[in-house]
C-alpha cells in the first residue's frame, strides 16, 4: 500500500507539470493586456512599457514560462495584478469558503442520493422507483441559476427561514449547498440504484439469501457495500468539479469562494491569479483522484495495490 | 393511502423474503419520514436564526447593494466606477463637480488661474483627517507627487501628466505649475487627498486608509463588502446616518430580492429594466429616475470600405428606431441622445443634426451611395456587417433588435457577443465593423480629444474608429488650451455640430439613473454621473431599531 501511495505521488509530478504547462499557455493565449487593466487606458505607452518590463511581461513567452515553473517549485505563485496581495494569500483566504460549500453540498447530495437510490432499487418498478427517476431527471435538468433564485424566493423571501445571500452561519449555508448538491444528488441516485441492481444478481447474494440472512442484511450489508465502488468513483469526480468552482452558485448567493475569484482573474487578465486558481483546481483533482483510489481498498478488501 | 406507505399489490417481482424486506423498509420509512417531517417543520426555520457572523447590519447603518466590488479605495489607484464613488465618500478633494458638471469648492475654498500654466488653490482651514491630523498643503503636495511618481504605478498618472510641479506656498496654499496650457486641468483637482506619510505605492490591505471625507473606512473586504462610519468631525457637519455598508451582490435578481427581504436599503442603477414594474408592485420602494450622463453609442470602423461612406453611416442611423428600443427593451429608462454631452452639461449643444427613425430615407441614402438592393423586397442584403457587443443579456437583446431594424433596409448584421476582455481588445485593435459601448463619467468636454482627435488612435487614446478630420483636430487642440468658458463653449459647439454631421458614432441614448430605496430614506439627490456623495446628506425618517 505504501509503495502504491509513493508511486502515485511520484506520478503527480508529470501530471502537475502537464497541467501547469497547459494552464500557462492557454491563459496567455486569451486576448487582453493586464498592464492596461492595472494602469488604465490613459496611461502613456511609455508607462505601460515600464510596467510590462517590471512584471516581466516583455520577456519571451518561454522565459516567462520557466519563471512560472520555478515559482511553482518554490511555492511562490507571485502577486496578483488586479487585487492587493500575494496570489497564495488571496487563494487561501477564499479556500475555506469553497471547502465549506463543497463539503456541505456533497453531504446533502449523499444524504439524498443514498437512501433514495437504495429505495429505488429495492422498490424497482414501483411508484417510489419512478419518483426517484423523476427526481434525477429534474435534478439534472434544472439549472443552478433557476433553482437558486427559486429557493431564495420560497425559503428566504416568502417563508423568511434563511438569509438571501452571503456567507455567515449555518443558515447561510443551507440554500447554496442545496442548489449545488441537487445535480450531484440526481446523478448519485441513479448510480446507486443501478449499481445495486447489478450487484443483487451476483451469486454471492443468492448464497447470502440461501444462508437465511435477512433481506435487510442482504441489501444493506452485502449488496450496498459491493456497489459502493461506482458511487465512490462518481463522488470523487464530482467533488473535484465542485471544488473547481461552483461559479454560478457562488455568484447567485454572493458566496466568497474560489470560483468567483477565478472568473474575476480571467476577466481581468490577472495571469498570476488565474494561474494560481486553476493550478489549485488541478491539484485538487489529482488529490481527490488518489483519495478515491485509496478508498476503494476500504470499500472492497479484495482490491490490492501490491504487485 | 398515506404518504410513505407502500402499495404491495403493485409490486411486480416478489419473493417471500422480498415481502419481508418490504415490510421492514415500510416500517422504517414510515417512522423515519414522520420523524424527519416533524424535525424539519420545527427545526429548519430555526437554522436561519442560528448565530451568524457579526451582524450584517450594524445599528442604524444604511445597506447599499453594489453589482461589483471596488478594487481600490486609495484615490490614487481607484479607476473603476464603484471604487471612485466610495473613495469620494472617504476622501475629500480640492474641488467637486455639481450636477451640471461645473466645478465647485470642496477642500479648496477658492482657486485662481494666475496664468495659463499656473493655478493657485487656497485650502479651507480647520479641516482634519479621520485621525485628527490637520489637512494642509503638504498633504495635497504629497498626494499629487506620489500619484505622479512613475515608481508608484498610479493609473492616474496619465491624467495628471500635464502637471510639472506642485508647490506648497504656505500651510494652506498650493500652486500647480503645468507643462503647457491645459484648460481641462481642473478635472485633475478632483483627486482625493491622502495624508502625508501614507504608503506611497499600492497598500496590500487598504484597511488603514485615512481620508477627510464625510465617512471613514471601517472595513474593506474585497469581493464582499465595504463598511464606512460617519465622520463625527466632518467639516460640513456629521452625516445623519451612523454608517454605510456597501454589500457586493453580483446577480441583479438577487440584489432585488435582498431589497425585498429588507437586507438591502438602497440600490442605484444596475437594475434590469424588467424588474422595475415588479419592484413597484411588490415592495414599498421609493423609486427615483433622473436624467443621466451615461452615453450609449454605436461606433463605426471608418477604415471599413463601406462604412467610410458618410451616406452609409447616415442611413444606418436613420434605420435605427431608438424610441422603440427605449420603450420596449429599456422600459423608458433612457432618453434618445444627440451626442456625447448630455443636456445637463454646460457645453451641451442642442442644434445638431438629428436622425429620427426613417427607413425610407435610409434606403434612399444607401441607393445614393451605390449600395443597391440586389433583389428589391427579396432576402438578399445590400451588404453584410458584423456587430460586436458583450454577453450581457440586455446588450444581446438590443443587438437582436438592431439586427431586425437594419434588415428592413437591406443590411445584414452578424451579431457577435464576446466576454468583456476579448471584446475590449478587439475594439482597441480595430477588429470590428460596428460595436456598441457606453461612455461613463463624462466631465470635461476635453474627452472629445481622447475619442476623436487623430492623435488618439489606440494605443495612444480612444479613437477606436480611426476617425480623422483636421478641422476637428484644430478645434480640439484649441479647446484644451483656451481657459475662457464662453470661448470653450463656442469651440465645443462647433465640434458637436461637425461630429453630428460626420457621424463617427451613432448616438443611441443617455441612460437614466434609477434609484430604488426604502421609503424611510430622505434627502438623497441622484447625481447625473451616478455619484453617491449625496449619501452624506441622507437621513432616515424612522430610525432603524438596533439589531
Amino acid at each position: 500500500m505504501m509503495k502504491y501511495l509513493l508511486s502515485r505521488i511520484l506520478l503527480f509530478l508529470p501530471a502537475f507539470l502537464g497541467a501547469a504547462t497547459l494552464i500557462f499557455f492557454l491563459i496567455h493565449l486569451i486576448p487582453g493586456d493586464p498592464v492596461e487593466v492595472m494602469l488604465g487606458e490613459t496611461a502613456s505607452p511609455a508607462d505601460k512599457e515600464t510596467l510590462r518590463q517590471e512584471l516581466g511581461l516583455d520577456q519571451p513567452l518561454l522565459a516567462q514560462y520557466l519563471r512560472f515553473l520555478s515559482g511553482l517549485a518554490s511555492g511562490d505563485l507571485g502577486d496578483s495584478l488586479s487585487q492587493q496581495g500575494r496570489v497564495m494569500d488571496l487563494i487561501l483566504r477564499r479556500l475555506p469558503a469553497t471547502l465549506e460549500l463543497t463539503l456541505a453540498a456533497m453531504g446533502i447530495a449523499l444524504m439524498i442520493a443514498l437512501p433514495l437510490g437504495i429505495v429505488a432499487a429495492v422498490k424497482r418498478q414501483t411508484w417510489m422507483d419512478h419518483t426517484s427517476l423523476l427526481f434525477s431527471l429534474l435534478g439534472l435538468s434544472i439549472p443552478n441559476f433557476w433553482l437558486g433564485p427559486l429557493l431564495i424566493i420560497v425559503f428566504s423571501i416568502e417563508l423568511g427561514w434563511f438569509p438571501v445571500s452571503g456567507r455567515g452561519g449555518l443558515g447561510h449555508l443551507i440554500l447554496p449547498s442545496i442548489t449545488l448538491g441537487t445535480a450531484m444528488a440526481a446523478v448519485l441516485t441513479r448510480i446507486t440504484r443501478s449499481s445495486l441492481l447489478e450487484v443483487i444478481q451476483e451469486d454471492y447474494i443468492k448464497t447470502a439469501r440461501g444462508k437465511g440472512l435477512s433481506e435487510w442484511s442482504v441489501w444493506l450489508k452485502h449488496a450496498l457495500r459491493n456497489s459502493l465502488l461506482s458511487v465512490i468513483t462518481i463522488v470523487g469526480l464530482q467533488f473535484g468539479s465542485l471544488l473547481a468552482g461552483a461559479i454560478i452558485t457562488e455568484t447567485i448567493f454572493t458566496w466568497p469562494g474560489l470560483g468567483r475569484l477565478t472568473i474575476h482573474a480571467i476577466q481581468t487578465r490577472d495571469y498570476p491569479l488565474a494561474q494560481g486558481c486553476i493550478m489549485l483546481i488541478s491539484v485538487s483533482y489529482l488529490v481527490v483522484n488518489l483519495a478515491t483510489d485509496l478508498l476503494y481498498k476500504f470499500a472492497d478488501p479484495r482490491i490490492t495495490y501490491e504487485k | 393511502m398515506l404518504p410513505g406507505e407502500l402499495c404491495i399489490c403493485q409490486e411486480k417481482e416478489t419473493t417471500t423474503s422480498h415481502n419481508f424486506l418490504s415490510g421492514k423498509i415500510h416500517l422504517i420509512e414510515k417512522f423515519t419520514t414522520r420523524l424527519l417531517l416533524t424535525l424539519s417543520l420545527a427545526l429548519v426555520p430555526q437554522l436561519g436564526c442560528l448565530p451568524s457572523s457579526p451582524s450584517d447590519r450594524p445599528p442604524g447603518y444604511l445597506i447599499i447593494g453594489l453589482e461589483s466590488s471596488p478594487t481600490h479605495l486609495d484615490p490614487r489607484y481607484a479607476t473603476d466606477a464603484n471604487s471612485a464613488r466610495i473613495a469620494a465618500l472617504i476622501f475629500s478633494s480640492l474641488t467637486r463637480m455639481d450636477e451640471r458638471s461645473r466645478f465647485k469648492p470642496d477642500l479648496a475654498e477658492r482657486w485662481e488661474m494666475i496664468d495659463e500654466r499656473t493655478y493657485l488653490f487656497h485650502l479651507k482651514k480647520g479641516v482634519t483627517f479621520h485621525n485628527g491630523q490637520p489637512l494642509t498643503a503638504a498633504d495635497v503636495k504629497f498626494t499629487y507627487e506620489t500619484a505622479l511618481d512613475p515608481k508608484n504605478q498610479s493609473p492616474k498618472r496619465g491624467l495628471l501628466n500635464v502637471v510639472e510641479a506642485v508647490d506648497q506656498l504656505g500651510p494652506y496654499t498650493v500652486r500647480f505649475r503645468l507643462k503647457a496650457p491645459h484648460a481641462p486641468f481642473l478635472e485633475s483637482s478632483m483627486l482625493g487627498i491622502v495624508p502625508e506619510g501614507s504608503p506611497r505605492g499600492r497598500d496590500p490591505t487598504e484597511n488603514g486608509l485615512i481620508g477627510s471625507g464625510p465617512f471613514s473606512l471601517e472595513k474593506f473586504l474585497p469581493g464582499e463588502k465595504v463598511v464606512l462610519k460617519a465622520n463625527t468631525t466632518y467639516w460640513e457637519g456629521q452625516p445623519s446616518v451612523p454608517g454605510l455598508v456597501f454589500k457586493i451582490i453580483p446577480d441583479a435578481i438577487i440584489r432585488v430580492l435582498e431589497f425585498k427581504k429588507g437586507s438591502v436599503d438602497f440600490l442605484q442603477n444596475d437594475i434590469e429594466p424588467d424588474m422595475l414594474p415588479w419592484l413597484k408592485s411588490n415592495t414599498n420602494a421609493s423609486i427615483l429616475t433622473r436624467q443621466g450622463t451615461i452615453y450609449q453609442y454605436i461606433g463605426f470602423n471608418l477604415e471599413h470600405p463601406i462604412l467610410r461612406h458618410r451616406e452609409v453611416r447616415h442611413a444606418i442611423a436613420y434605420a435605427i428606431d431608438r424610441e422603440a428600443i427605449i420603450r420596449h427593451l429599456l422600459k423608458g429608462l433612457a432618453t434618445p441622445a444627440t451626442g456625447l454631452l448630455s443636456p445637463l452639461h454646460w457645453a451641451y449643444e442642442s442644434s445638431v443634426l438629428r436622425f429620427s427613425y426613417n427607413p425610407e430615407e435610409a434606403n434612399r441614402l444607401l441607393d445614393q451611395a451605390g449600395f443597391l438592393d440586389p433583389d428589391g423586397e427579396g432576402p438578399l442584403p445590400r451588404f453584410k456587417l458584423s456587430y460586436k457587443t458583450t454577453t450581457l443579456d440586455l446588450r444581446r437583446r438590443i443587438a437582436e433588435a438592431l439586427k431586425e431594424q437594419l434588415e428592413k433596409v437591406g443590411i445584414e448584421l452578424d451579431v457577435r457577443t464576446f466576454e468583456w476582455g476579448t471584446f475590449y481588445e478587439d475594439i482597441k485593435k480595430g477588429r470590428f465593423h460596428l460595436y456598441s459601448l457606453a461612455w461613463v463619467g463624462i466631465a470635461d468636454p476635453d474627452i472629445y480629444f481622447t475619442i476623436f482627435h487623430s492623435s488618439s488612435i489606440p494605443p495612444h487614446g480612444n479613437n477606436r474608429g480611426r476617425y480623422r478630420n483636421p478641422k476637428i483636430d484644430q478645434l480640439l487642440d484649441r479647446g484644451r488650451r483656451i481657459s475662457n468658458l464662453d470661448e470653450r463653449r463656442g469651440i465645443y459647439s462647433r465640434v458637436q455640430k461637425m461630429l453630428a454631421h460626420d457621424l463617427p458614432y451613432i448616438p443611441l441614448w443617455w441612460v437614466k439613473n434609477v434609484v430604488v430605496m426604502k421609503p424611510t430614506i430622505r434627502g438623497f439627490i441622484p447625481y447625473p454621473d451616478g455619484d453617491l456623495i449625496s449619501l452624506k446628506e441622507v437621513s432616515l425618517a424612522i430610525p432603524y431599531p438596533p439589531s
